[in-house]
């Protein structure tokens, strides 16, 4: 998938899919992802398995995120440079959304 | 007292996925337990006794799953259950949080449409049938014999009533898609 067609498609992006794609900056299978997002948010966001499974098929498949290794039957991921892309423009665009809301809180 | 329950269409009387998770999740705190689901449960499901259990059912329409699938459900703590046509089922015990396997409204609405999807493809076979007797009544009335043609009444009937019942059920669960 080319840049453009992905910031179509994933920008802006769901809380699941940038946590998903920030944990995957290192090597993660479905499981680990779960439990690193549940301790960076402080237990707001804990994924399921069937929206695990069913994010990392579709970033897979656009080419966001890449299989490293299998280990018993389980696919270990990491972020490919188009996911690192994308992430980043979606970082800006919440960094941006943090400066707008400063002076509500 | 009867250890078997056995219960006929139970797919078409909880159409909605997050009705069926919750009806097997009530016969289960009863003590009606499924252990295993096949091609047909849909038609045909048969509960044994046993200690009442408070579980999480989770129906997952998957056509054809990655090798890692069952691996990740695992992983997260759901026990494979089988499936029924294409919607596999898992389950995990728990006491207080109900745990979801869907954890966004946008995985929920992805499953309900791949569960839309699956109910569209007999729609669709029936829809054919449909279309292929009602031709034969209008284009072939004549070389048909006299019993030829009731039967093909009463065919046509029945496959229509099916296509008519499906398609409801694809309208349900499309307006019931958030949960």
């Amino acid at each position: 998938m080319s840049l453009e067609q992905a910031r179509k498609r994933y920008l802006p992006m769901s809380e699941t899919m940038f946590y998903i794609l920030l944990s995957l900056r290192e090597e993660r299978h479905g499981y680990a992802i779960m439990q690193h997002v549940k301790e960076l948010t402080d237990a707001r966001i804990v994924l399921g398995a069937g929206t695990v499974y069913s994010s990392l098929g579709k970033l897979e498949g656009d080419g966001l995120i890449t299989v490293v290794r299998e280990e018993d039957r389980r696919k270990i991921y990491i972020i490919t440079p188009l996911g690192r892309g994308i992430l980043r423009e979606e970082a800006l665009r919440v960094a941006e959304l943090h400066r707008s809301a400063e002076g509500l809180l | 007292m009867k250890d078997k329950r056995t219960v006929l269409f139970s797919a078409f009387r909880h159409v909605i996925p997050a009705d069926y998770e919750s009806w097997l999740e009530r016969m289960a705190a009863e003590g009606w337990h499924i252990n295993h689901f096949r091609q047909w449960s849909s038609m045909v499901v048969t509960f044994k006794r046993g200690e009442p259990k408070k579980y999480r059912f989770v129906y997952d329409p998957q056509v054809s799953p990655r090798k890692d699938y069952i691996a990740t459900y695992e992983q997260f703590g759901w026990e494979y259950l089988g499936r029924m046509a294409s919607a596999h089922f898992w389950r995990m015990e728990y006491n207080h949080e109900r745990p979801e396997a869907f954890s966004d409204s946008e995985s929920v609405v992805a499953r309900n449409k791949r569960t839309i999807f699956a109910v569209s493809v007999s729609f669709l076979i029936f829809l054919l049938l449909d279309l292929f007797f009602a031709g034969m009544l209008i284009f072939f009335p004549h070389s048909l014999s006299k019993t030829d043609r009731t039967q093909i009444v009463i065919a046509e009937v029945f496959f229509c009533i099916l296509t008519i019942l499906l398609g409801a059920v694809m309208l349900l669960i499309r307006k019931n898609e958030k949960r």
